[in-house]
């Protein structure tokens, strides 16, 4: 029998830790608050920047997770940190020789602006939203009509000092380009806006897409940020921006408008907090340093994978999973 | 729409080298938050007087960061200090002080 | 008899220079006050204001009422030292008048013991209540040396630092009475005229020295008492104890309804110099203990206004939540003067200003009642559904004034010094009401609400709050609200509160919606959010930090919905609150009573 191993939280960081530590002869636990593994990942349609099903990615994944025999605990929620292991709610521990916590990010609840109506607007939704109506393979407004004009907000939750939240979540650019494309495919003849302060494009063929965005799919990007929305007629969203290039205000009424809502650090880092752990400034958690320690808590034997440190993308959250199983199997001695 | 910060009479590019920066560094001193404006253009959208009027707050105070006063007086009296940009503001600027403060440094200012 | 001796010479010399400096700034003042104000205090002498007025000077300037009120042992210092100090002269007037008969100088009145003529034998019931007394006012002059040294053990955290002219009268002030005590000890010993205390340490000196160093000692120590007195009487008019006398006048001129404006007049100064600097206007500040910021308060504002020396930062550094105004034991009224004086500093001519506001009318609909949501309710959607909701389940015909984008209100110009400005956004307003023949105007923003009280004289237009305006519609059976389990806390806008004095309106609503936990600081003492307009100072994160320390003391009240009345109030509450943060309207709305 190898070490064990307690993985927090079954995302793609998660399983890809226990995979390659599995791998090492270590016996990874995966200790999942949701019924099911693959984390947020799981409730996407298409992921960036190549338009590649999750079930692509997932799939395989689930699949060598099953087959490597690895043990798995759902409906099991972190609550504290203890000593050689975790202690999860309405009693129960799971205890090993090293834990790895992987249990991601928070999605931004765009309700904290109210300005924008989420919540009580017909017609105003989030990305997240999108992307299950992607799923049900049914996309349309509250009045069940085709949209004809659609508006993507982009940093809803990110860069903004009034909700406490100066990071960028870095994925969300690419994520609105992504969805702005394929409602685009979805509804050839909708005008399709983008509002941006900043566009940044930072992964491969993430820059590439952007300018097919506009080449191909005659997305039009607006450099302004929506300061305030509001009810129209039948069910329209009436938006207002500076379009800040030209320099005066503009309007306009779309039938939906969709929020690109960013990653903050997740609820349960608090808990982590609590047992020893730093928080950052920004909510995540604050590896050892950026560079060769950035799977390192700091703390014996608690190491760091995937988007609890910082907003990731999916390949990076990966990459992660590996990296940790290195300095793990390090510690182990494995 | 008048062209704010523009006329035939006048050079058309911002020139750093020769604009005095004197009052914009007074006014970053005592502001400093100002400097982190990226252009969103938040409060402009929202402004109850640019929604009226040519006035764009966004613009007269980068204007102004770049040392050029000329009618940033005027464009401010627009202002009526509602406080909307102030609560738009990503970067929780002080927007009315802002105001406040280039109407009571340039208020003389090559007038 | 003369009583004439040359130490009393810097006493009368002192005394006549204070009475003439005070003359000089009273008179001053009340000619340069404007027309009006001069008619109401003619109007108002010979009415029963004037006996309302000495009612309040006995038991403020000499009881100090109030100060009792706020803090016992505070109000027991002021008025030992005020009521007390009032009684020695009073009583030892009657004692002079009774022993060296009448017509005789000041000097001798306030001297008496050593000009004392009378043989005592025997007990002197004057002595013995003018020691009884003296007593009481060391009392209170060692009061206010520890509240100096400890403030806290007299219920203060911080007391007010002195600028150079005070400490001068301080000192003076305090050696006053110790040296009275020890000059009429020594008169006592020689003329045996003393009570319990100045005879009994009279008979002690008289027991230990020699006749002829006590002669000398006694009269060094009428001179240090004439000094002392001397010293009080010059500096007293430039230091913070021009508020004794100043006190008086204001509390006839305010009998007589004179107020301060957002303009500055001269009334203004029978304020700002009746400010005692007790500092009681320190503690409640939240700039002070949430920001620690130590130099803005009104006692510092005054202070500095007084002096001239004003710096804008210290003007434009204030909630004007009016917490402090509430508790000024004398009654000044601090949020105009702060106002005032930033008009005074930056208010400009507006001779075009807000042209462009001529013919601009974005509203909409139709109706008797008028809804002007205010800039801030454009920003808080949820408070503009609600409104909706409530509209049309009472049946209402509303006219939206702004729903659709229009003007300010004009309150935050005025609120930052522009008052002359603020009036032309109000006339296009007003012009704009009228067009549309409404005879209610209902606010969502208590901002709003009392401007448009205040300062629009909107003849046959009623202006109320939309909590008011709920409430009538369930008073008046066309709207009703479903009771829930549900438990709420509320905060009062300052501006709604304190400022415009509604309280119950809005908890009478939440009451029928569910259960009201009140939070610690509530009604007149309610906190401010921290995002209040009147503030140009403080930046987004002093501002987040004072809301902050408010919605933990209302989440600590336990409820599951934080309710306010104000837009701003909601949204500077909802940044940090981890329970949802409602306004009033959303309760109602949320839980309207179907109509069966």
């Amino acid at each position: 029998m190898g070490k064990q191993v307690v993985i927090v939280g079954g995302g793609v960081a998660g399983m890809q830790a226990a995979l390659s530590l599995k791998a090492r002869g270590a016996e990874p636990v995966i200790v999942e608050r949701g019924d099911r593994l693959g984390g947020k990942v799981a409730g996407w349609h298409k992921l960036f920047p190549t338009f590649t099903p999750v079930e692509d990615v997932l799939g395989p994944m689930l699949q060598r997770v099953q087959e490597a025999g690895i043990e798995i605990h759902t409906g099991a929620e972190v609550e504290a940190l203890v000593d050689g292991g975790v202690a999860v709610k309405g009693g129960g521990r799971f205890s090993g020789d090293a834990t790895v916590i992987c249990s991601g990010f928070d999605v931004f609840d765009a309700r904290r602006k109210e300005e924008y109506g989420y919540g009580i607007y017909d017609n105003v939704i989030t990305t997240v939203d999108l992307e299950r109506m992607f799923n049900e393979g049914h996309v349309a407004t509250v009045q069940g009509t085709a949209p004809h004009r659609v508006a993507f907000l982009h940093c809803v939750g990110s860069r903004d000092e009034k909700v406490g939240a100066h990071h960028c979540s870095k994925v969300c650019c690419i994520t609105g380009v992504k969805q702005a494309i394929e409602m685009k495919k979805l509804f050839p003849a909708a005008e399709i806006y983008n509002f941006y302060m900043d566009i940044r494009m930072f992964g491969p063929g993430y820059e590439e897409l952007y300018r097919r965005a506009q080449l191909e799919y005659n997305i039009n990007f607006v450099r302004g940020r929506i300061s305030e929305a509001s009810q129209a007629m039948g069910g329209k969203v009436q938006i207002k921006a500076e379009d800040t290039l030209i320099g005066r205000p503009l309007k306009m009424t779309v039938d939906m408008l969709v929020l690109i809502v960013g990653m903050k650090g997740g609820a349960s880092n608090a808990s982590y907090a609590a047992g020893g752990l730093v928080v950052a400034d920004n909510g995540f958690m604050q590896p050892l340093d950026p560079f060769c320690g950035n799977v390192l808590s700091g703390k014996e034997g608690i190491f760091y994978a995937g988007a609890v440190t910082a907003p990731k993308n999916i390949g990076d959250s990966l990459n992660e999973g590996s990296a940790v199983a290195d300095r793990v199997a390090e510690y182990l001695k494995l | 729409m008048p062209q704010f910060g523009f006329s035939i009479s006048q050079p058309r590019a911002v020139n750093l080298d020769t604009n005095d920066f004197v009052p914009a560094e007074k006014l970053l001193r005592e502001l400093p938050e100002l400097q982190s404006c990226i252009a969103c253009g938040s409060c402009t959208a929202t402004c109850t007087a640019g929604n009226l009027t040519s006035f764009n707050f966004r613009k007269v105070h980068t204007l102004v960061r770049r040392g050029e006063y000329r009618e940033a007086y005027e464009q401010m009296d627009k202002c009526m200090l509602c406080g909307k940009c102030r609560l738009v503001c990503p970067r929780g600027i002080n927007t009315r002080a802002v105001v406040m403060k280039i109407k009571r440094e340039l208020g003389d200012y090559q007038r | 008899m003369n009583y004439y001796d040359h130490f009393v010479i810097p006493f009368v010399v002192g005394t006549a220079f204070m009475f003439a400096v005070i003359v000089w700034k009273w008179g001053r003042w009340l000619w340069k006050l404007p027309v009006a104000d001069k008619k109401a205090i003619v109007r108002g002498v010979f009415s029963l204001d004037t006996l309302r007025a000495i009612r309040e000077v006995v038991y403020e300037s000499l009881l100090h009422r109030k100060i009792f009120r706020v803090n016992p042992v505070l109000g027991y210092m002021h008025m030992s030292l005020a009521f007390g100090w009032f009684l020695l002269i009073a009583v030892g007037w009657i004692e002079a008048s009774v022993v060296l008969g009448t017509g005789t100088p000041l000097h001798a009145h306030v001297f008496f013991r050593y000009f004392d003529t009378a043989q005592h034998t025997g007990w002197n019931p004057f002595a013995f209540i003018m020691d009884l007394l003296l007593l009481m006012v060391l009392s209170g002059v060692a009061l206010a040396w520890f509240k100096r040294m400890r403030s806290r053990a007299l219920g203060m955290k911080r007391t007010t630092k002195h600028v150079f002219i005070d400490r001068v009268a301080l000192t003076a002030l305090w050696l006053i009475f110790p040296l009275r005590l020890v000059s009429e000890s020594f008169a006592a010993a020689i003329k045996h005229n003393g009570g319990f205390l100045t005879g009994g340490l009279g008979s002690l000196i008289a027991a230990t020295m020699d006749s002829a160093v006590i002669e000398t000692l006694n009269s060094l120590a009428w001179w240090l008492y004439s000094f002392a007195l001397a010293s009080f009487f010059v500096a007293m008019p430039f230091s913070r104890y021009m508020h004794i006398f100043t006190e008086v006048p204001l509390i006839f001129l305010r009998r007589y309804r004179l107020h301060s404006t957002a303009r500055e007049k001269s009334f203004d100064n029978f304020q700002i110099q009746a400010c005692s600097r007790c500092g009681i206007c320190i503690d409640p500040c939240q700039l002070q203990n949430v920001l620690n910021i130590n130099n803005v308060q009104s006692v510092y504002f005054l202070r500095d206004r007084r002096y001239g020396k004003l710096d804008e930062k210290v003007a434009d550094n204030c909630l004007m939540c009016g917490l402090c105004e509430s508790r000024c034991p004398v009654g000044i009224e601090l949020n105009t003067l702060r106002l005032n004086s930033r008009q005074k500093s930056i208010d400009t001519p507006a001779l075009t200003r807000y042209d462009y506001l001529q013919g601009i009318d974005r509203s909409s609909g139709n109706g008797k009642v008028g809804y002007f949501a205010g800039c801030m309710t454009l920003l808080t959607p949820t408070v503009l559904r609600s409104m909706e909701r409530i509209f049309e389940a009472a049946g209402e015909g509303v006219w939206w004034a702004d729903r659709d984008g229009g003007s300010c209100c004009g309150r935050p110009l005025k609120l930052s010094g522009e008052v002359n400005a603020a009036e032309r956004i109000m006339a296009r307003n007003k012009e704009l009401f009228a067009k549309h023949g409404i005879t209610t105007l209902v606010t969502s923003c208590p901002i709003c609400l009392k401007v448009f009280r205040e300062d629009y004289n909107l003849e046959g237009i009623e202006v109320i709050h939309h909590t008011e305006y709920i409430l009538r519609l369930v008073h008046a059976g066309r709207l009703s609200v479903e009771a829930t389990g549900q438990e709420f806390t509320y905060h009062d806008p300052c501006e709604l509160g304190r400022g415009s004095g509604i309280y119950e309106e809005p908890r009478e609503l939440i009451r029928m919606a569910g259960r009201l936990v009140e939070p610690e600081h509530n009604r007149r003492e309610a906190l401010c959010c921290g995002s209040s307009l009147a503030n140009l100072v403080i930046d987004d994160s002093q501002q987040s930090k004072i809301g902050s320390a408010v919605t933990s003391e209302l989440e600590a009240t336990g409820a599951a919905t934080i309710v306010t009345a104000c837009p701003l109030c909601k949204k500077a509450l909802a940044r940090d609150a981890s329970v949802r943060v409602a306004d009033i309207s959303q309760v109602v709305a949320e839980n309207l009573r179907v109509a069966s």
